[in-house]
């Protein structure tokens, strides 16, 4: 596609730069405790945390659907305080819950949309047909979108975020509930529509999506940023490769012989100092640089201490390790997510660069 | 919290200069208020027919009131009406104008549903996040209501006519009394939409607003004149807004001051009774547009979920 209209311009402000932003609801609870991001126009932003940690009440302010109690933000350029309907015309916004009117076709949909954003009216036909294409829904056009499938009504959604051609568009968990085919096709347009220029904040639970479109991460705790950076740089912190080993159980002493089992590995002096050797479920995990390297040796010291291996994997730590070594907790349904679309090795240089 | 309405500027600044990088506003293609309120009035009328279950709905039981009660007590009735208020009209003409408040009660007793069904659908948030003026949001979907309001008065006026009723004013007449549901519908319009924020969920707001439809009704001078009805509910009838609404209708259907509850004589005529219902119900409608446009103002400035 060959629009420069969406190209970062001249201007260095950012996309975003929220500083020290908090939000504290009326009950009290701190859903946002402080939260600083300065997202340069043009890149592909992933906001990555589990349910409650922080991630929509967030995307709503910078949306100016929510006012924070807290700290300065600043979308392409406005002050979200000052100048909110500003801020709303130059973004397009995209729930959790997918928001079609479903009682409207496809193109009613976009058509109120370009209405909504000002779209001028000798642009509108030519746009919705775009868009319509864009998101595979050109056969749909008239049709109700309450016959649509899940996927189909996600993807209109993106659409009518994008009739204004938003040099921002914030996506807020969009593949959340939808099948891995449907995922899979969501995330092409959203690839598209950044390489267009057109800088993306998406939030996400499944760590798998963000390593797979995210130029540059930014994990939420409880409120709280607890690590930024490119998702191979995230995956660096983690401390190398990770070997999974399955031991044979009975379901009787299991953690015993686990702990057993670490001790020998620990005995054989195979890896570096730093590496982690920890009990699992199913038998141990192995941190370590020389994971690859030194894998065949601490299974061979395994049999010779006659602990019974009935499986072992050696891959690349995903952002769900990422996640753990972070927070010391695991995310729940990401590790889900990530185990049904991601069985094996994510390359990490495959998604940092580009 | 300081809202997060049209403010475009005057807001208090945190911590920051703006001066220094605020660039010039992105231009519109120029949608003005109207332009905002043309937009929502278009999408609202679009769903409502596409979606004629409602408008069916709510002009099915008027109707049916209609047909059985003229039928029903037709005989009865127009003995009633006759030695009440003296005269001699026939009770279709005499009902007519309350069915026509009964479809508008009925109607805007759905307009928040809609807002619920908006609400739970992510529609409302989605529009709150577009640049449109949020007054001019309400305003179309409000006006689109009301149209269809004017529009199924128009039916029932029709029908009530094949029937036998008689509007004595004539064709002004029957846009008169089509002006004054309006009028009548808007306060309960107001009502349904704050049930609507204020509860969030469709059936609290259908049943709400259902319960107080038929006492509404009954306790008021829609079927029966006022001075053939029990103490109790004469008392009732005159802080009941059906009674104003209906009273202002049956004005101009018959051509005459019917209005009992107060008692009027300045203005001569219709006057006597259009005058002082049109005065509270207009009264009525600001009241509770107010709270309506206060809540929902609340509801849009921080967050329905």
């Amino acid at each position: 596609m060959g629009e420069t209209a969406n190209q970062p311009t001249d201007r260095d402000d950012a996309a975003i730069d929220a500083d020290d932003l908090r939000v504290t609801y009326a009950d009290g609870t701190e859903a946002v405790r402080s939260v600083s991001l300065t997202i340069p126009r043009g890149e592909f932003f992933g906001f990555l945390g589990p349910n409650g940690a922080g991630k929509t009440t967030t995307i709503k302010v910078l949306a100016t659907l929510l006012d924070a109690t807290g700290g300065g933000v600043r979308v392409n350029g406005f002050d979200a305080a000052e100048s909110p309907r500003a801020i709303r015309e130059s973004i397009g916004y995209m729930a959790q819950e997918t928001s079609v009117d479903e009682e409207l076709t496809a193109r009613e949909n976009l058509k109120f949309a370009c209405e909504a954003y000002g779209v001028p009216r000798g642009e509108r036909a030519e746009r919705i047909d775009e868009l319509l294409d864009l998101v595979d829904l050109a056969e749909v056009a008239d049709k109700r979108s309450e016959d649509f499938s899940g996927g189909m009504k996600k993807r209109l959604d993106v659409a009518t975020a994008l009739v204004h051609q938003p040099p921002l568009v914030f996506l807020d968990e969009p593949t959340t509930g939808l099948d891995p085919k449907a995922r899979n096709k969501l995330w092409e347009y959203f690839r598209a529509i950044n390489d267009r220029g057109t800088t993306i904040f998406l939030t996400t639970q499944y760590l798998e999506e963000a390593d797979q479109l995210c130029d540059r991460l930014a994990v939420i705790a409880d409120g709280e940023i607890v690590a930024t950076g490119e998702p191979a740089e995230l995956k660096r912190r983690v401390g190398g490769e990770i070997l999974d080993i399955e031991l044979a159980g009975d379901g009787e002493g299991d953690a015993a012989d686990a702990e057993a089992a670490a001790a020998v590995v620990r005995e054989a002096d195979l890896l570096e100092a730093d590496a982690t050797i920890e009990p699992t479920e199913d038998g141990l995990q192995i941190t370590s640089q020389r994971a690859r390297s030194r894998g065949t040796d601490v299974l061979v010291a395994l049999r010779d201490a006659g602990v019974a291996v009935t499986g072992f994997n050696v891959r690349a730590p995903t952002l769900d390790d990422v996640f753990l070594a972070i927070t010391g907790e695991a995310t729940g349904e990401g590790a889900d997510a990530a185990a049904a679309t991601a069985p094996d090795d994510p390359v990490a240089g495959e998604v940092s660069d580009e | 919290m300081s809202g997060s309405d049209e403010r475009t500027d005057g807001g208090t600044q945190p911590e920051r200069s703006v001066e220094a990088t605020t660039p010039a506003p992105i231009a519109r293609s120029g949608n003005s208020f109207f332009g905002d309120a043309w937009t929502n009035f278009k999408r609202w009328n679009l769903k409502a027919v596409r979606n004629p279950f409602v408008l069916v709905v709510s002009l099915v039981q008027p109707i049916i009131f209609l047909v059985l009660f003229t039928q029903v007590f037709g005989g009865v009735a127009t003995q009633a009406i006759g030695g009440g208020s003296g005269g001699s009209i026939s009770y279709e003409t005499y009902l007519v104008p309350a069915i026509a408040i009964q479809v508008a009660l009925a109607a805007a007793a759905t307009s928040g549903v809609g807002l619920v069904n908006d609400i739970e659908s992510g529609m409302f948030e989605k529009v709150l996040a577009t640049p449109m003026n949020r007054t001019a949001v309400f305003l179309g979907k409000t006006a689109a209501e009301v149209a269809r309001i004017a529009v199924q008065i128009g039916i029932i006026l029709g029908l009530g006519t094949l029937l036998g009723a008689e509007i004595a004013t004539g064709l002004v007449g029957a846009l008169g009394i089509m002006a004054v549901g309006v009028l009548f519908s808007l306060w309960f319009v107001s009502l349904s939409n704050a049930l609507a924020v204020v509860t969030k969920d469709q059936e609290s707001t259908i049943i709400g607003a259902n319960l107080l439809q038929f006492p509404l009704l009954f306790v008021s001078s829609a079927f029966l004149p006022l001075d053939s009805l029990p103490d109790w509910i004469q008392l009732v009838a005159t802080y009941n807004p059906v009674t104003y609404g209906v009273d202002a209708a049956r004005a101009i259907m018959l051509d005459r001051d019917v209005m009992t509850v107060i008692e009027v004589s300045r203005f001569g005529g219709i006057w006597d009774t259009l005058v002082p219902a049109l005065a509270v119900l207009l009264a009525l409608d600001l009241l509770l547009g107010g709270l309506a446009v206060y809540l929902l103002g609340r509801a849009s400035s921080s967050s329905v979920r």
